[in-house]
C-alpha cells in the first residue's frame, strides 16, 4: 500500500528483514504517514510486525530497505535532540530498583536536574496512585502495577512524540478508562500518538485511526475517528413488526433474536433517513428508537484481512 | 545524573558485589591463617614452618592463591561488568534509555566508570593487604598500576565485547587466558608461528606481554615499567573508541 502525505512519521517504503537468510521479511514496503498531533493505532495478528516497525520508527533497528523520517529526521537524530515518550510492550525495568529511584533515574536521562526530576517523579507518582509503592522494588510490583510504572515513565517529559506498545496490557477496568483520559490530554495538547493494541475495542476509543499490519504488510488504514460507513447506517427499533419497514426501508436488514422489531437500515444522509422515517410511520409503523449504527472496529478488521470476503 | 545513575547501576549488580567481597574475603582468610600458621618474627611467611603444619597440599594452596590473587583485577573486572551493555538489550533497557535525549555513550561511560572503578577500588584493598599479611609490607604503588592496568584492558574490551553479544565476560576470558598462554610460549620461544602471524595475534589478544611487565616489576619490587603500562592504556583506549563508535550504531 503507498500513500504518500507529509506526517509527523513518515515511513517510505520501508522493508525489514532479520539475519542473514533474509527469507520473509518482518516488515515489507510499508509506506505510512502519520500527521502531527493525531492518534494512530497499529493492530494486527501476532507476528504482524507492530514492534517491528516501533523498533524502525524509534531507531532500534536500522531498515534493510526504504527510509523512516520523524519530523523530517532520521530517528535516532530525532530522539537525539527531541526524545519520545515510550512504552514498550512487556515494560520492565532493572531488578532492585525501587519505584520512585527508576522515575528519578529516567528523569534525569530526560535532562532533568535532580529536584526536577524528583519533583516530576513525584507528581507522576501521585497522579498514578503509585505512592505507597514508591519504595518498593520494581520485581515484587503486580503487572498491573508495573503497567503503570511504565505509563508513568512514558510521560516524565512532555515529548511531541508518543510510542506506546499495548499500554492497556495488565491494567484493570478503571486504569483502562484513566488511560483514555490520558490519551485524551495528549490529543488535546497536539501530541503525536502512535500505540499498538490487540484490544480492538480500546483502540475504537482512543484512536483516531488505524494501520492493519498483517504478515509484515500494511492491509488498510481506517478511519476511526470518523467511519463512514457509521453515517450511514442507523439501527431502528419499531414498537410492534410491520411490513412497512420495508417498504419505507428498502434493503433493511432484521438484526437476528430481535423478533422483527429491530432493523439495521442504510441511507445516503440524514435527509433520507427523514423521508424514509416519515414514510414508515405514514404507513403506520411505530418507531421507539433510531440510533447510528457504528460498525465495530472488529468486524472492519476482520473484514480488511479477509480481503473484504466475509 | 552520574550520582544517581552509579548507585542505581551498583544497586542492580550488588548480588555481584557481594559475591566478589565474599571471594575477596577468601582471599583474607587464606592470607591470615598462613599467616597465623608460618608467619616468621619479621613477619614474612616462612615456607618451612608452613610446608610443617600443611605439608605439601599447605604450600600448594599458598603458591595457587598467590598466583590466583594476581587474576583478581581481572576476576573483579569481569564479574562486574560483564552484560554491562548487553543486559540491557536482552531485557529491553536499552530501548527505554534510548529514546531520552542523553546518548548512550554518557550513560554508558557512566556506567563503564562507576563498574571500573569498583572493581579497581576492592583490588586496591585486596591485593596491598594480601601482601601485608603474607610479607609484612606491600609492593607500593606498582599495585595500583597493575590493577590499574588490569581494569582498564579488560574492562575495556568487555565493554566493546558487550555491544555486540551477549557472552561479553567469557570471551574476554577466553582470550585472557589465551593471551596468558601465547604469552608464555613467546617467552619460552617455542612458538612456531611466522613473524607476520605472530604480531597479527600478539596484537589481537589483550596485552599480556605489557601486563605480565608490570606484574614482573611489581612481583620484584622493580621501578614501574611506564611504557608498559602506556601499551596497555593504549590497547584499552582503542578497545573503548571502537566501543563509542559502535554504541550508536547497533541495532538494540
Amino acid at each position: 500500500m503507498r500513500a504518500r502525505t507529509n506526517g509527523m512519521i513518515e515511513f517510505e517504503g520501508v522493508t525489514k528483514t532479520y539475519g542473514p537468510a533474509r527469507s520473509r521479511p518482518a516488515l515489507a514496503d510499508v509506506t505510512v504517514a502519520v500527521p502531527r498531533g493525531s492518534v494512530w493505532a497499529v493492530v494486527g495478528p501476532n507476528g504482524a510486525g507492530k514492534t517491528t516497525l516501533f523498533g524502525l520508527l524509534l531507531g532500534f533497528l536500522h531498515p534493510t530497505a526504504g527510509r523512516v523520517r520523524i519530523d523530517g529526521r532520521a530517528p535516532r537524530r530525532y530522539l537525539r535532540a527531541r526524545g519520545a515518550a515510550y512504552l514498550p510492550e512487556r515494560f520492565r525495568l532493572p531488578d532492585g530498583w525501587t519505584v520512585a529511584a527508576a522515575l528519578r533515574a529516567l528523569a534525569r536521562l530526560e535532562g532533568m536536574g535532580a529536584a526536577a526530576a524528583r519533583a516530576r517523579a513525584d507528581a507522576l507518582l501521585e497522579r498514578f496512585a503509585l505512592g505507597a509503592h514508591a519504595g518498593k522494588p520494581v520485581q515484587a510490583l503486580s503487572r498491573g502495577l508495573l503497567q503503570r510504572v511504565g505509563v508513568a515513565q512514558a510521560l516524565l517529559a512532555p515529548r511531541e512524540l508518543v510510542v506506546l506498545d499495548e499500554p492497556t496490557e495488565g491494567l484493570d477496568p478503571l486504569w483502562r478508562i484513566r488511560f483514555r483520559a490520558v490519551v485524551d490530554e495528549l490529543r488535546a495538547e497536539g501530541r503525536t500518538v502512535l500505540l499498538a493494541s490487540h484490544d480492538l475495542a480500546e483502540v475504537e476509543r482512543t484512536a483516531d485511526r488505524v494501520v492493519l499490519l498483517e504478515a509484515g504488510r500494511v492491509r488498510d488504514v481506517l478511519d476511526v475517528s470518523r467511519a463512514p460507513d457509521a453515517a450511514q447506517r442507523y439501527r431502528l427499533a419499531l414498537a410492534a413488526p410491520t411490513p412497512a419497514v420495508v417498504e419505507a426501508f428498502p434493503g433493511a436488514a432484521v438484526e437476528p433474536g430481535e423478533d422483527d422489531v429491530v432493523y439495521t437500515v442504510t441511507v445516503a444522509d440524514a435527509a433520507e433517513l427523514s423521508d424514509r422515517l416519515a414514510a414508515l410511520l405514514a404507513a403506520g409503523g411505530i418507531v421507539s428508537a433510531v440510533a447510528p449504527a457504528a460498525e465495530p472496529l472488529e468486524a472492519r478488521v476482520r473484514r480488511a484481512l479477509s480481503g473484504g470476503a466475509e | 545524573m552520574i550520582t544517581g545513575t552509579a548507585w542505581l547501576t551498583i544497586r542492580a549488580r550488588r548480588r555481584r558485589v557481594l559475591a566478589l567481597l565474599a571471594f575477596a574475603g577468601l582471599f583474607l582468610a587464606a592470607g591470615a591463617t598462613a599467616r597465623l600458621l608460618a608467619a616468621d618474627a619479621e613477619g614474612h611467611i616462612d615456607a618451612g614452618r608452613l610446608f610443617a603444619a600443611g605439608g605439601t597440599p599447605g604450600l600448594s594452596a599458598l603458591v595457587l592463591t598467590g598466583w590466583l590473587i594476581g587474576r583478581f583485577p581481572l576476576i573483579a573486572t569481569l564479574v562486574l561488568t560483564a552484560g554491562i551493555v548487553s543486559d540491557d538489550r536482552a531485557h529491553g533497557f536499552a530501548r527505554i534509555y534510548a529514546v531520552r535525549p542523553t546518548p548512550p555513550l554518557r550513560l554508558y561511560g557512566a556506567r563503564f566508570l562507576t563498574l571500573a572503578a569498583l572493581a579497581f577500588a576492592v583490588s586496591a584493598v585486596l591485593l596491598p593487604t594480601f601482601d601485608l599479611l603474607l610479607l609484612g609490607t606491600w609492593a607500593g604503588p606498582a599495585t595500583l598500576v597493575l590493577i590499574l592496568a588490569n581494569v582498564l584492558v579488560f574492562g575495556g574490551l568487555t565493554a566493546l565485547l558487550s555491544i555486540w553479544t551477549r557472552g561479553d565476560a567469557w570471551i574476554t576470558l577466553l582470550l585472557a587466558l589465551a593471551a596468558i598462554v601465547w604469552d608464555n610460549l613467546r617467552r619460552a620461544g617455542i612458538l612456531d608461528v611466522p613473524p607476520g602471524i605472530r604480531d597479527v595475534i600478539g596484537f589481537l589478544l589483550p596485552p599480556q606481554a605489557a601486563l605480565f611487565a608490570l606484574e614482573g616489576a611489581f612481583g620484584s619490587a622493580q621501578p614501574i615499567p611506564w611504557d608498559a603500562f602506556v601499551y596497555a592504556v593504549g590497547y584499552a583506549a582503542v578497545m573503548l573508541a571502537i566501543a563509542a563508535w559502535s554504541l550508536g550504531r547497533r541495532e538494540i
